[in-house]
């Protein structure tokens, strides 16, 4: 009975603990975004008189103005961000789920190797191979086109072992077989039977894929010099360098401004993400 | 439901951008077949162009402008590549600046500019007509002639607040002050002494006697390929050294937020001075002076007189690409920007500061024929005649003492200067990483 | 397998082709041309063509001569560790804890959306943005602490070489410590939990269970993690050069830094930025294989072996019965 007592008391501890954590961990992740929004809204010599402030000033729209006018156009960045991670998401979950399914439904006899050589590849550091990138493009004519960014993607071996670890899991074969009774070819059966039974994986890599392609700098600054091209880590980069541009208030609504789409489209697919992750178990 | 509200969403989100950016960029290519690329560091020359256009309605082309700003050497690279990839989307017009002009006129990439004559400009009879300052027009040449020239002349001066002046000395001449700062650092020091005795620091930060210190040297960063220290240069860690150690300047670096703070005079300590030519004043300090007209914030508390060392800091270029195929149309803009001194031309409206109307800011032009006939008094400097200052200071101006690779130098030197001054390492290592490091990156020995 | 006589092995090769083309074009070929360059002399803005060395590891000696080059060396692993090991370690407490059955942790949803957020921002704007809030001498960080009394006048973090790295290193822990605590819980969440009731009926603690069934389970999940984390780590690039272009005095310089100024500014040193990559290149697969090596899941690896005899005694098994029917 005292045993029991003092192990409720002791998880109620814990538990307060793990709430005091969570919470400040939280906190931690909300107060630079909202130093920078708060910033946003104020005036340039308010921030350098008092750089922090909790409550919104009223300079939102000039600064606004002096963003326009310095031609900084965070609409262009997204756009071409958007164009760039949606093409590499769709073509990296496409593929590595179907080359996972290839290597978990059929036997055949370079499987086990080609498994191996995936989980090889999966070593190789892609980025120290720019310069061989950049010259290869170069010669094919390729900067400052959106395909050497895109196409790259369909082999992604970190989620090809990622997809195999939930196949493994949770694909029974009897399904692929009595569709194949039903008539259906093999890619007709993975598009329609399949791909949904992967969805929870599929949405998790999505993301993950989706944030790893829009945060990208290191290749689109190598390759893409047009300015109408640029991404928006480029832009933000270029922010960062602009000598002229002295009104503080607007460097953080540019900040901001590349930050909000991802803000919005994250929060509504946030329960899709942690939900994912949730039937997204992974088979050992 | 909830997926379709998600899926709105997203369209919504992108369709909205999509329309935003087209509406941005149909602006600038409504009409018209022939463009023009154009490549810049600021938005200077395009807001040129743009004057010309409306001055010219007969100059049928669309400008596509690129602007890079060059602080952490950004705009070199990505205009490099332009330039080798060619193509539609190639530079027709760029611009360099002084720290890195030479790369594009003599240096690594001078194959890509076109000559003058090429863009078929009279070069020889507008050159003598103008009487352009003769370094922009060395810094400009190479073996196949005439290929790059500023608008600007940019001499530099001591920039001083006067109520500070009168409380420390009593006075806001310009005679007095430039007699009790120079000439020589170690006058300037001792002026620094007396302004501190009053709480003021004499400059903001290092960077600003960077500048000065860096003009007036004898001999740039290379001396037959070699790395070479200027002892003038070298004496830049003592001076620094000494200026943080007294608490004479704020400690800012320069094109910071705290810099354009002490403009305003909100740092910890007033600020008296800033070194820098007129461009300085007309487009950095007077929109960080907290005011537009005399008496709001530190506007119209300003003077210029002679610095302790004579210097020349920045200037801007312009350069055409050889492959280009409009070259007639950027002729005709080179032409107007760089060698028409009649009162039409862009050095008249620059100098006078009427190239968007009467009151706008006023600068320093290579044409000494322009300057001749122009008038300096600025209400920034409380109705001073700049041109008094600045015209002498021009003599100072020199491509000597300039080298390809000065910005990417510059920025380790910086940075090694402040390792010393900072406590972090004694003066001789700090040279010592300093030559290692530009041989590192940019393979010069020393 | 095979019904209707069908057999259905070509398609496990026609699936993996697509992978195997895009792999073969855009990461091998690169690769292999970087290491062709790497002996070569090409560099200067502009050049393409370019012939052999003479002496073939010219470009390596000088890279491993280079100061700037051993820096960076120097501080990529120590921005890494410094980021990965916090990271990892509290990843794990709060997958522990969001997956434990013990505390019903309520607002779970939410905590995981917040804390998995950093993730999803650019990593140039939050480089930029902490530059901005440990500016000097007036900021958010340094206005804060003189407000609260922890320092007299302003500290300037831009210059301090630990301050730097630790700054970079908890940008890098504070956006990955969401992704790799979810990537956890998948993991967690996949273990068969008829091991976990066993363990409570045998009247385990929380932290016994955690360390003799949550973390071997987790073996594969975690190489993943740390093989992951360290190829990204080891090619850090965005947020050092925004946070402060690899300064102060190159004590922030990573070598990914390193080798985007050799090749893409200044000089062009096309030729020596490959050397620098093809030795990155190789302490990071030498480092992967150790890890893997270390972490290979050693009673999977026998099983292995027993199966792949088993197979070959069943197929020798089979061809002597279809010959017998033959016959």
């Amino acid at each position: 009975m005292k045993k029991q007592k003092s192990l409720k008391a002791r998880t109620r501890v814990v538990k307060t603990v793990i709430y005091i954590v969570c919470i400040f961990l939280s906190l931690l992740s909300i107060m630079p975004f909202y130093t920078m929004f708060i910033n946003a809204t104020r005036g340039t010599y308010e921030i350098q008189s008092n750089s922090i402030s909790l409550i919104p000033s009223t300079y939102l729209i000039s600064n606004w103005k002096v963003l326009i006018n310095k031609n900084f156009n965070p609409a262009i960045g997204f756009m071409n961000s958007m164009i760039i991670a949606v093409g590499a998401t769709v073509l990296s979950v496409y593929f590595s789920s179907l080359t996972a399914y290839g290597l978990v439904a059929y036997q055949w006899k370079w499987r086990q190797p080609f498994f191996t050589f995936i989980m090889a590849v999966l070593m190789i550091p892609t980025q120290l191979s720019i310069i061989g990138f950049f010259q290869f493009m170069y010669k094919l004519g390729l900067t400052n086109k959106y395909l050497p960014l895109i196409v790259p993607a369909a082999a992604s071996p970190a989620m090809v072992f990622f997809m195999r670890q939930y196949l493994l899991a949770t694909l029974s074969l009897d399904i692929v077989n009595s569709a194949r009774i039903d008539g259906a070819g093999e890619i007709r059966t993975f598009n329609t039977i399949i791909l949904p039974i992967m969805k929870p994986a599929v949405a998790t890599q999505a993301i993950f894929a989706f944030v790893g392609s829009w945060n990208n700098l290191f290749t689109p600054l190598v390759l893409l010099t047009d300015r109408k091209k640029y991404t928006m880590p480029i832009m933000v980069n270029l922010l960062r360098g602009d000598i002229y541009r002295t009104e503080y208030g607007s460097v953080y609504l540019a900040l901001s401004l590349t930050v909000l789409p991802l803000f919005i489209i994250y929060f509504i697919l946030s329960r899709h993400i942690i939900g994912g992750v949730a039937l997204g178990a992974l088979k050992e | 439901m909830k997926k379709r509200m998600l899926l709105l969403a997203i369209v919504l989100l992108v369709a909205g951008a999509m329309v935003f950016a087209q509406g941005q960029t149909d602006a600038k290519t409504a009409k018209g077949s022939k463009v023009i690329n154009l490549w810049s560091f600021t938005d200077e020359v395009p807001k040129m162009m743009d004057r010309y256009k409306e001055l010219h309605p007969e100059f049928d082309y669309d400008v596509k402008v690129t602007i890079i700003a060059t602080t952490d050497g950004a705009y070199q690279p990505a205009l490099d590549q332009a330039l080798l990839a060619g193509g539609a989307d190639a530079p027709d017009l760029y611009t360099a600046e002084s720290a890195f002009v030479l790369k594009y006129t003599q240096g690594d990439m001078a194959d890509y500019a076109a000559t003058y004559k090429e863009l078929g400009i009279d070069v020889d009879k507008l050159l003598k007509e103008a009487a352009i300052a003769q370094y922009t027009v060395d810094i400009g040449s190479n073996g196949r002639g005439l290929v790059g020239l500023g608008y600007q002349a940019t001499g530099g001066a001591f920039i001083y607040r006067r109520s500070l002046a009168k409380q420390v000395w009593g006075t806001d001449d310009p005679k007095v002050v430039q007699a009790k700062i120079g000439p020589g650092w170690d006058k300037f020091l001792a002026a620094a002494a007396d302004l501190k005795k009053k709480g003021i620091a004499i400059v903001s930060g290092d960077g600003d006697v960077w500048h000065a210190v860096e003009g007036a040297s004898d001999k740039g960063w290379l001396v037959d390929d070699k790395l070479y220290i200027d002892p003038d240069r070298e004496a830049f860690l003592d001076i620094s050294k000494t200026l943080k150690d007294k608490g004479y300047h704020n400690d800012t670096q320069d094109w910071t937020d705290a810099w354009y703070a002490d403009m305003k005079g909100i740092g910890p300590q007033p600020v008296f001075g800033f070194f820098g030519p007129a461009w300085l004043i007309n487009y950095v300090m007077a929109g960080n002076s907290g005011g537009t007209k005399i008496g709001e914030g530190t506007y119209g508390d300003w003077a210029v007189c002679e610095p302790p060392a004579g210097f020349f800091w920045g200037g801007t270029w312009l350069l055409s690409n050889k492959n280009s195929k409009v070259k007639d149309a950027v002729g005709d803009f080179i032409e107007w920007v760089t060698l028409d001194s009649s009162n039409t031309g862009l050095q008249y409206y620059w100098a006078n500061g009427t190239l968007f109307g009467e009151g706008g800011t006023k600068d320093v032009v290579a044409s000494g024929t322009v300057m001749a006939k122009s008038d300096g008094r600025l209400d920034f400097l409380g109705g001073q005649n700049m041109f008094d200052a600045f015209i002498p200071a021009g003599e100072f101006a020199t491509g000597r003492n300039k080298t390809q690779y000065d910005e990417s130098i510059n920025n380790i030197w910086r940075g090694q200067v402040r390792e010393y001054t900072a406590g972090n390492k004694s003066r001789a290592q700090a040279i010592q990483d300093f030559k290692q490091q530009v041989f590192d990156n940019l393979g010069i020995e020393f | 397998m095979r019904k209707n006589g069908v057999s259905y092995a070509k398609w496990g090769y026609i699936f993996s082709i697509p992978f195997f083309v895009v792999f073969l074009v855009f990461s091998l070929y690169p690769i292999i041309y970087t290491a062709v360059i790497g002996f070569t002399d090409l560099q200067g803005a502009g050049r393409s063509s370019f012939s052999f060395l003479d002496k073939p590891f010219d470009n390596y000696r000088i890279i491993l001569a280079n100061a700037s080059f051993l820096q960076a060396m120097k501080n990529t692993p120590i921005i890494w560790i410094a980021g990965f090991i916090p990271q990892i370690l509290l990843a794990l407490l709060l997958a522990a804890w969001f997956t434990s059955r013990r505390f019903k942790i309520h607002g779970q949803a939410a905590f995981k959306v917040l804390i998995y957020m950093p993730n999803i921002i650019t990593a140039a704007t939050i480089a930029f943005l902490f530059r901005n809030l440990f500016g000097y001498p007036k900021s958010p960080v340094n206005d804060l602490a003189m407000m609260l009394g922890i320092i007299d006048s302003p500290f300037y973090f831009w210059l301090s070489a630990w301050w730097s790295r630790g700054i970079i290193s908890f940008i890098q822990f504070w956006m990955w410590y969401g992704n790799t605590m979810i990537v956890l819980i998948a993991g967690v969440l996949g273990i068969d939990p008829t091991l976990f009731d066993a363990a409570e009926i045998d009247g385990a603690s929380s932290p016994q269970i955690f360390f003799r069934i949550t973390l071997p389970s987790l073996r594969t999940i975690l190489l993943y993690t740390l093989v992951t984390s360290l190829i990204g780590g080891l090619q850090l690039f965005d947020v050092p050069l925004l946070f402060n272009l690899g300064g102060p005095d190159q004590k922030t310089l990573t070598t990914s830094v390193f080798i985007y100024n050799q090749a893409f500014s200044g000089r062009y040193f096309y030729n020596r930025a490959s050397a620098a990559s093809m030795i990155m290149f190789l302490i990071i697969m030498v480092c992967s294989s150790i890890l893997f090596y270390i972490m290979r899941d050693k009673d999977q690896a026998k099983l292995n072996h027993e199966r792949r005899l088993e197979r070959r005694l069943e197929r020798k098994r089979r061809r002597a019965t279809a010959k017998g029917v033959d016959a």
